[in-house]
């Protein structure tokens, strides 16, 4: 009996690493950083999440794609693609609305393209999107070397955004901007009030609690925070407005919203269950009514969107496109974080929050090797390591557990 | 003598006991059958024997040597050989590669002695009195001949006890009786079988000695002809076996479902009505063109002519969407391949048809679909602990059931059934007529697709007999038995040999 008891903290630890890793490794990767960079501050723990934005936000689109058993090699040349037409589009418009639809059209406009061939020519994903992946770079580059340079903002080998047009501010500072003040206090709000709705559902839902007891904690505790918000306003937005506890940046907000609204797709909408059942098995998926094709060609759009919106973010963040090498590796980068995250490169199976830790994970390694006065030419050997590490850990887990289970029941039989 | 003497074989899986304790006797030189119901254990007697999984207590004498701790590899060495209900084949590979895979015949510099297999291979299947090319693409190869590639590939290493786990649910009539003769054959040349199988006329007409074994305990072993199948079906179930007659005539409605001249890739010109309430089963031998015209209806196989009407109004557009949209649904054959989600929940799977006929309405209500789920349990009487279970924890009968409450979740009121009953345990099998019954009294229109003629005697208020693409003959309620459902069968048989 003792010896059960010695065991299941360790077995509660095993059940937890099975379905979030992803966290495991995160908090471990976090607090390395801290160790070897003790000044920390909550505004650097914010810098990772503003780093992670771009490839996040694409890594979201290629978890869906490889929940349906796809894989999309063109995202990071797409990258590059978008935000060159998009710094195109800016300057001629000087509007950062108008760059901002283009960005989005222009990405789903490709992600159509990979998902028409995918889908309904049947060509298989790796081939079709490693030819797109070429061709958008090259395609890229052939544009910013042919357009004038007042149209492409900076050479015949860069496109940069007009610094004449008079909205270039106003882009540059969104790009770099920090929820402070007043718009984090409501952000924060916001996120409290949700997580506890959805606890409330989640308990009710289960019988494990009556529902009437639920509802009086959950209106205690949402009355506990109004009442603090409206009694202490003003220390609290104080607190919120100053620069101590760090500020959320705004590229970190759109990864953080769009991870959500992804996570939302995938656990609580028809749309993402069918995304599930296509990459689990397509023949029982169309028998059940599923239309497999435009599932496909959805989830390439919805990708092509994504990147849309990195390459958005990418602009406001640097203000340029280097058309040569912006995005390179990316698509690489998302499918780690993605498998990184939990999700089965075989389909079917993951869930859509592991692709944010996994994101921040990698930044954190790229800090950590910073913080270290490493070179950072080993970033990406690191990365692989640790990739190699955590898929080792879970493979082998079911291994050790069945030569521990064996091991058990011959001691038994002996005794 | 005995060839195998299995004695108090344990084996628990978590803390629940699989096996408790089964003895298994298998003489030299007979066909052995071991019956019993899905989860009856008998999968997992099988794989201890062959070293797949490690027994917690017991005796295994083979061939007069106990085998302390069996592994694969010795098994396999001592002359036990498991034809597997998946085929274990490579169909991209030639079938003298297969045969000789890993076993290769080579010379000193380790190149392949192809021409030696070859001929090897050609005697052994002449041997046997199999008509298969041994250069021939396994892929090439049908169903039947690639279940005696299997066998002649046991045969090759002299294997002296066979394993055959359901050898004859893919096969067609001529294909079995092949089976049967080559069987016979082997068994009087000393070899040894144990032969799994749900169908008792397969287990009169082949088998020797039976044992039976009901939750994992040994229930009683015997000559097969000192017994016949009512008998072995109670001691399968226990006292829950009912064989009654289930069948009940009802008021049939208006027509439901009417196919004219239909025509496509395997069947053609086929015009069919079926009446509200009714149950139409659909019949022929492997190819004859019934599962086609099944799916033709569903939309999940193109038609070139014909038309579709579903109370009197034609389908505009073929499509699996346009044919669900008009309340048809169907219920595929194969499950593991064409109905299974296997990573998906119990939940999940039970409402992915549903879920796109409301896609309109994006957000999922846990609640409402819980509380669905329920009543369908009830209904169907699904035995599942928790609905958020993988529903590959489910037993066949049960995993049926659960695609059942799919397509009664999207509320279509013509249900295309193909091959339902297959690889269930006799017990489900029986429930699952029962629910079928109950449901074309409850207005739905009925179609089944089946090969076994004592479930369309069951069920069916009429039975449709196909041959080589075309409705041949539609028989009432009454008409329908064995020999002549048989005799336009024999026709085709006659037809095919010509």
């Amino acid at each position: 009996m003792s010896e059960r008891r010695a065991v299941s903290p360790l077995k509660a630890l095993a059940r937890f690493w099975s379905g979030y890793s992803f966290i495991v490794v995160f908090i471990v990767i976090l607090v390395g950083y801290k160790v070897v960079n003790p000044s920390l501050t909550m505004a650097g723990v914010m810098n990772i999440l503003r780093h992670s934005a771009v490839i996040g936000i694409m890594a979201l689109g290629m978890g869906l794609v490889i929940i349906t058993g796809q894989i999309d090699l063109s995202i990071g040349s797409m990258l590059a693609f978008v935000g060159g037409l998009t710094i195109i589009v800016f300057n001629m418009t000087n509007s950062v609305i108008v760059a901002a639809i283009a960005a989005v059209a222009i990405g789903a406009l490709c992600g159509l393209l990979n998902g028409v061939l995918v889908g309904k020519a049947k060509m298989p994903a790796f081939i079709v999107t490693l030819a797109t992946m070429l061709i958008f770079r090259s395609v890229v580059r052939y544009i910013c070397y042919t357009v004038p340079v007042d149209i492409s903002g900076g050479s015949n080998s860069l496109f940069k955004l007009l610094s004449s047009n008079s909205e270039w501010k106003a882009f540059f500072n969104f790009g770099n901007s920090k929820l402070i003040g007043l718009p984090l206090l409501i952000a924060v709000l916001a996120c409290v009030e949700i997580l506890l709705v959805c606890a409330f559902y989640r308990s009710r839902s289960s019988a494990k609690l009556a529902g009437g007891r639920v509802k009086i904690i959950y209106s205690v505790i949402q009355a506990i925070v109004i009442i603090a918000v409206i009694v202490f306003w003003k220390p609290i937005l104080a607190f919120f407005s100053s620069k101590t506890i760090g500020i959320l940046p705004m590229t970190g907000v759109f990864l953080i919203a769009l991870t959500l609204l992804i996570v939302y797709i995938t656990t609580s909408t028809k749309f993402g269950k069918q995304l599930y059942a296509v990459g689990s098995n397509e023949r029982a998926a169309r028998l059940s009514g599923i239309n497999v094709d435009n599932t496909r060609i959805a989830v390439f759009v919805i990708t092509g969107c994504l990147t849309g919106i990195s390459a958005f973010l990418w602009i406001a963040m640097n203000a340029s496109v280097d058309p040569a090498t912006t995005g390179g590796s990316n698509e690489m980068y998302a499918i780690a974080a993605v498998v990184l995250g939990g999700i089965s490169m075989a389909g079917g199976r993951g869930k859509c929050v592991g692709i944010l830790f996994g994101v921040l994970s990698y930044t954190i390694i790229d800090k950590i090797i910073v913080a270290m006065k490493m070179n950072t030419l080993i970033q990406d050997g690191v990365k692989g390591a640790i990739l190699i590490i955590v898929i080792i850990i879970q493979t082998m887990s079911p291994v050790i557990k069945e030569y521990f289970a064996a091991k058990k029941a011959r001691r038994a039989i002996k005794s | 003598m005995s060839i195998l003497e299995m004695r108090g074989i344990c084996k628990a899986f978590s803390g629940v006991e699989v096996l408790k304790g089964v003895d298994l006797t298998i003489e030299k030189g007979e066909i052995h059958t071991i019956l019993g119901e899905n989860g009856a254990g008998k999968s997992t007697l099988m794989n201890i024997l062959t070293g797949v999984l490690p027994m917690d207590r017991g005796s295994i004498v083979f061939d007069g040597q106990t085998i302390e701790h069996p592994t694969v590899p010795l098994t396999e060495k001592l002359g036990i050989a498991f034809v597997h209900q998946e085929l274990n084949l490579f169909p991209t590979m030639k079938a003298y590669e297969n045969l000789f895979l890993c076993k290769e015949y080579t010379n000193k510099f380790g190149m392949l002695k192809k021409r030696t297999m070859i001929e090897r291979a050609q005697a052994l299947f002449d041997e046997m009195g199999v008509q298969i090319d041994p250069i021939a693409l396994v892929s090439d190869l049908s169903m039947g001949k690639k279940q005696l590639l299997e066998i002649a590939k046991a045969l090759l290493f002299d294997a002296k006890l066979l394993i055959l786990d359901e050898p004859t649910t893919a096969l067609n009539n001529e294909e079995i009786d092949r089976l049967f003769e080559i069987l016979r054959d082997l068994r009087g040349k000393g070899k040894s079988f144990i032969f799994i199988s749900h169908k008792m006329p397969e287990i009169f007409s082949l088998c020797d000695r039976y044992t039976v074994l009901r939750n994992g305990e040994f229930v009683n072993q015997g000559n097969i002809a000192d017994t016949d199948a009512e008998a072995l079906a109670r001691m399968m179930v226990g006292s829950s076996y009912v064989n009654s007659d289930i069948y009940r005539r009802r008021e049939l409605g208006e027509e439901a479902l009417g196919i004219q001249g239909l025509t496509g890739n395997g069947f053609s010109n086929v015009t069919l009505s079926a009446k509200k309430g009714e149950i139409l089963a659909l019949t022929g031998l492997q190819g004859s063109g019934s599962s086609e015209v099944m799916q033709a209806v569903f939309g999940s196989v193109p038609v070139d002519a014909g038309a579709i009407t579903v109370f009197g109004r034609t389908l505009k557009r073929h499509g699996i969407h346009a044919s669900m949209k008009a309340g048809i649904s169907m219920l595929p054959s194969n499950r593991k391949e064409n109905s299974v989600v296997p990573d998906m929940s119990i939940h999940e799977n039970m409402f992915l048809s549903e879920h796109t006929l409301t896609g309109s309405r994006q957000h999922i209500f846990k609640k409402a679909e819980k509380k669905e789920y329920g009543e369908m349990k009830t209904l169907l009487n699904i035995k599942a602990a928790d609905s958020e279970n993988a529903v590959t924890s489910l037993s066949g009968g049960n995993q049926q059931k659960i695609f059942l409450a799919r397509w009664l979740c999207t509320g279509g009121d013509i249900m295309l059934l193909d091959n339902p009953t297959q690889g269930i345990d006799v017990g489900s099998k029986a429930e699952i007529y029962q629910l079928i019954l109950k449901l074309a009294e409850t207005g739905k229109t009925i179609l089944i697709n089946t090969l076994e003629i004592n479930e369309i005697q069951k069920m069916a208020d009429r039975c449709a007999v196909f041959y080589d693409g075309k409705l041949l003959k539609i028989l009432d309620h009454d008409e329908i038995d064995e020999h002549t459902v048989m005799m336009y069968s024999t026709n085709a048989v006659q037809a095919m040999e010509e």
